[in-house]
């Protein structure tokens, strides 16, 4: 073929050489062979499905990592709980023996009733704000001290509250029960009044959920007041109704060893993996006050050192007893849980490699091979640049004279 | 027999010859580098002989004329294959400036909604943290910043392909004019028998740079060229050019309009107009549709999660995106609805604590949205189509390239100059020019000898 102009093939040859060393220097410098989606469309969308997972997979580790401490904080007053009930049948035991004196009883009586009161504080454990025992209640302390009568903030003697008295559509009453360790959860409905209200009390009187005598009724002041008609029985109201206003323990009224439970019943789950949820805690109620009730067996210890026989003190210990394999049952998911946790994060950790190794073979660049083809791709541009340097500037009229 | 005067005319003759090949010689030297430039031959003929005493004696050489030497179907090859070419870097110029957006970022689509999924997830390991709530909220506004900022590349980008189309059509018509005006001139050369030389050249060149444009039909006849578009719509008859004409069509993009005024638009494939017009209409329409239904479905999934649970007030989920109430334009609209993380509808029984409904806003990755996939397969299918669609563009830009040189090749070792051959014939005619030049001396020498011969016989 007649060949006239060299120049635009060496301009084409050279472009090409200078694309491939572009390209193999971009290999070599990002040690990755796609950097954008047109450089291997399949890789770019597979990886895209790949970092949604890591990213999936980070989380999970994360929200284990969140978890792992609020369940060791769990399983540490668990078990302090679970050495106080033993110092608590030690104690009991010691008492109900024939030669504890009375004094001697009221002693053990108090100690007991220190106990109690560390068992409390121990259930009422938070860790970063998180009340580990609230069950899906995570922002006040589950157990509150409980006492005989509440009393509505709204309401005066002359402008009294009336059965009458309309309550506020949606808000939402509750009354925790020492006793019975239940709770009453009232939701007004529109139209509903402070009749409603007492009649829904009445009901969960019936139903075993608030212990027998517990009322709503307006008192001399003209205030709502729902008590339970017993200085040894012990409720904590909570209302954000703003026709009865913030309800309040009556001076005076609170019961001495009696806590009622005021989280919730129920615990939430995290997702620690694609097709695992844990429960983050367990639940207060569930721990203490439901079952063989710790607080319920204690109180009753204690009211048995005080004023009961040997064999009243003999059987309260018993139920304690009874009480502390309930805690230590209560104790078994929890710590079923936190194993499962660990084993998860050592899953995810390995899933952690296999998919960074995944998304090195879909983008990753070879760097034995990146750093060969750019020793090549230099190679041929060098050769493509003198090759042009020797045969551009050569024509015959070089050689006329 | 042969006088000294018919000698003498030859030589006058083959200076004349030689003299004319060196014209030429130089003319093709001057326009070596100059674009659409066939090389010229000077056409030699042995001059007819004459019968001179009963031998046949020659009569030197006459120079014919000049011809451009030229490949009709390489060159129609080669605008044929510019058509494509340009087509294609047309499209691969705007999906170089689309694919940053789909590249894996920082803040890319996929990146922003799996983070909105963390955040979701860290959020139930304490779902009543203001803190966590908040980074839900604003990972939520980085998505739909994600999705407005992909959605406005798109629109902008066809906003710019738009103008380019008005821009394109003033060029073909520009182009298509001064084609026409060359027509008559051809014409003539044609019926005087002459070669187009110049003037076709300039013409061929014209008929490349339009191909560069959009595509076109070309017919060659005595009176220059016909061209028409692909489907027929004539752009020069003869000495007159058929402009083209815009105007704004009902979805807002400039429609091309032929010279009835009939909308040709969706007719014209190749060159930059061609390429311009399938980016523009039907590229990246298809992949905004994409984002668009992405988008939709997805801010109606979660809206549908959100009102399943209830908020820290224990009120039921509102809606957490603001999503348009139609598919066209969702990516575009879409943004967080919600002001405050007590709203995030993260209970599912009421009370603030639970985080039952996470789960469910959770759950929106892996289901499948009413596409048939979940929402991050489709955005890494929409990853899939923008590098096809790049990668695709840029093999054929390549491709083309290759061709083209090829083409030229082929077609510079039919017309191009080369200086060196181009040299040798210089040395060829200057010597030819020098040996005619010596032959008139010699014979001038010879006519003086001549006419001294009774001079000297006086003497």
């Amino acid at each position: 073929m007649r060949v006239t102009n060299m120049v635009p093939d060496i301009q084409y040859a050279m472009q090409q050489s200078q694309q491939a060393l572009s390209a193999a220097l971009q290999q070599v410098s990002t040690g990755l062979r796609v950097n954008q989606p047109s450089d291997d469309p399949t890789a770019s969308a597979n990886m895209v499905v790949s970092l949604a997972a890591s990213a999936g997979v980070d989380q999970y580790t994360s929200n284990i990592s969140s978890l792992l401490p609020q369940m060791n904080t769990a399983d540490a007053a668990i078990s302090s709980i679970v050495t106080s009930l033993n110092t608590a049948i030690t104690l009991g035991t010691s008492g109900a023996t024939g030669t504890a004196s009375a004094s001697n009883k009221q002693d053990i009586a108090a100690q007991v009733e220190g106990v109690l009161s560390g068992i409390v504080a121990q259930a009422n454990s938070s860790f970063q704000g998180v009340y580990v025992f609230g069950g899906t209640a995570t922002t006040k302390p589950p157990f509150v001290a409980a006492s005989s009568t509440f009393t509505s903030a709204q309401g005066s003697a002359g402008s009294p509250l009336a059965a009458t008295t309309a309550l506020t559509a949606g808000s939402i009453t509750t009354i925790s029960d020492a006793t019975t360790g239940d709770t009453m959860t009232f939701k007004a409905a529109a139209g509903d009044t402070v009749a409603t209200l007492s009649t829904a009390i009445a009901n969960a009187v019936a139903a075993g959920t608030l212990s027998a005598g517990t009322s709503a009724t307006i008192n001399a002041s003209g205030q709502l007041a729902i008590g339970t008609n017993s200085s040894s029985a012990g409720i904590v109201v909570s209302s954000n109704d703003a026709a009865l206003g913030s309800m309040t323990a009556t001076a005076g009224s609170q019961v001495a060893n009696a806590y009622a439970y005021v989280g919730d019943s129920t615990v939430n789950t995290v997702q620690v993996g694609s097709a695992m949820n844990v429960a983050s805690s367990i639940s207060g109620g569930q721990l203490l006050t439901s079952g063989a009730n710790v607080i319920g067996s204690l109180n009753s210890l204690i009211t048995a050192l005080q004023s009961g026989t040997s064999a009243q003190i003999g059987a309260a210990t018993t139920a304690v007893s009874d009480a502390l394999n309930h805690v230590s049952q209560q104790r078994i998911p929890l710590d079923n849980s936190m194993g499962r946790l660990n084993d998860q994060e050592s899953y995810l950790g390995q899933e952690t490699l296999t998919l960074t190794s995944q998304q090195t073979s879909l983008v990753g660049a070879n760097l034995a091979d990146a750093a060969t083809n750019l020793s090549r791709a230099e190679l041929v541009n060098s050769a493509v640049l003198a090759a042009a340097a020797k045969v551009v500037p050569q024509t015959l009229l070089d050689y006329l004279k | 027999m042969a006088s000294l005067s018919t000698s003498l005319l030859t030589a006058v003759q083959s200076l004349g010859a030689a003299s004319g090949a060196l014209q030429v010689t130089n003319n093709n030297i001057a326009n070596a580098n100059t674009p659409g430039y066939s090389r010229q031959v000077a056409i030699l003929q042995e001059a007819a002989s004459t019968n001179d005493g009963g031998f046949s004696v020659g009569n030197g050489v006459v120079l014919e004329g000049f011809q451009s030497i030229r490949d009709e179907l390489v060159q129609t090859q080669i605008q044929q294959e510019t058509q494509t070419q340009s087509g294609a870097n047309a499209e691969l110029a705007s999906m170089q400036q689309i694919q940053p957006t789909f590249t894996t970022s920082s803040q890319d689509i996929g990146t922003e909604m799996s983070a909105m999924f963390s955040s979701i997830s860290t959020l139930s390991t304490n779902p009543t943290s203001s803190a966590d709530g908040q980074a839900v909220l604003t990972a939520g506004q980085n998505l739909a910043t994600a999705f407005n900022t992909a959605s406005s590349t798109l629109t902008s980008q066809q906003a710019g392909l738009n103008t380019q189309v008005g821009q394109d059509v003033s060029e073909i018509n520009h182009i298509t004019q001064q084609i026409a005006a060359l027509n008559p001139q051809i014409a003539q050369l044609n019926a005087t028998g002459q070669n187009g030389g110049t003037v076709e050249d300039q013409q061929n060149q014209l008929v490349l740079e339009l191909s560069t444009l959009t595509s076109v039909a070309v017919t060659k006849t005595a009176n220059g060229v016909t061209l028409t578009t692909g489907n027929g719509t004539p752009l020069v008859v003869g000495s007159g050019s058929f402009t083209l004409s815009t105007t704004t069509g009902s979805n807002g993009m400039q429609q091309v309009l032929d010279q009835n005024g009939t909308n040709v638009t969706a007719s014209l494939t190749g060159g930059d107009l061609g390429g311009t017009i399938q980016a523009r209409d039907k590229t990246i329409p298809g992949l905004l549709t994409q984002l668009d239904t992405l988008a939709n479905q997805f801010g109606t999934a979660i809206n549908a999660a959100q009102a399943k649970g209830f908020n820290q007030s224990g009120s039921a989920g509102q809606d957490f995106f603001n999503v348009p109430t139609t598919v066209a334009g969702s990516a575009a609209g879409i943004s967080v609805a919600i002001t405050d993380p007590s709203q995030i509808a993260a209970s599912s029984d009421g009370t603030a604590g639970s985080n039952g409904n996470l789960a469910n806003l959770s759950a929106v990755q892996t289901t499948t949205l009413p596409g048939g996939e979940t929402p991050g397969n489709t955005y890494a299918n929409l990853v899939y189509q923008v590098g096809s669609l790049t990668a695709n563009a840029s093999a054929e830009s390549g491709a083309t390239t290759a061709s083209l040189l090829q083409l030229n090749d082929q077609l510079s070792s039919v017309s191009g100059v080369s200086i060196d051959q181009e040299s040798a014939n210089l040395i060829t005619y200057q010597t030819a020019y020098e040996a005619a030049a010596r032959v008139v001396s010699t014979i001038q020498g010879l006519f003086t000898i001549t006419l001294s011969m009774g001079t000297a016989a006086a003497e």
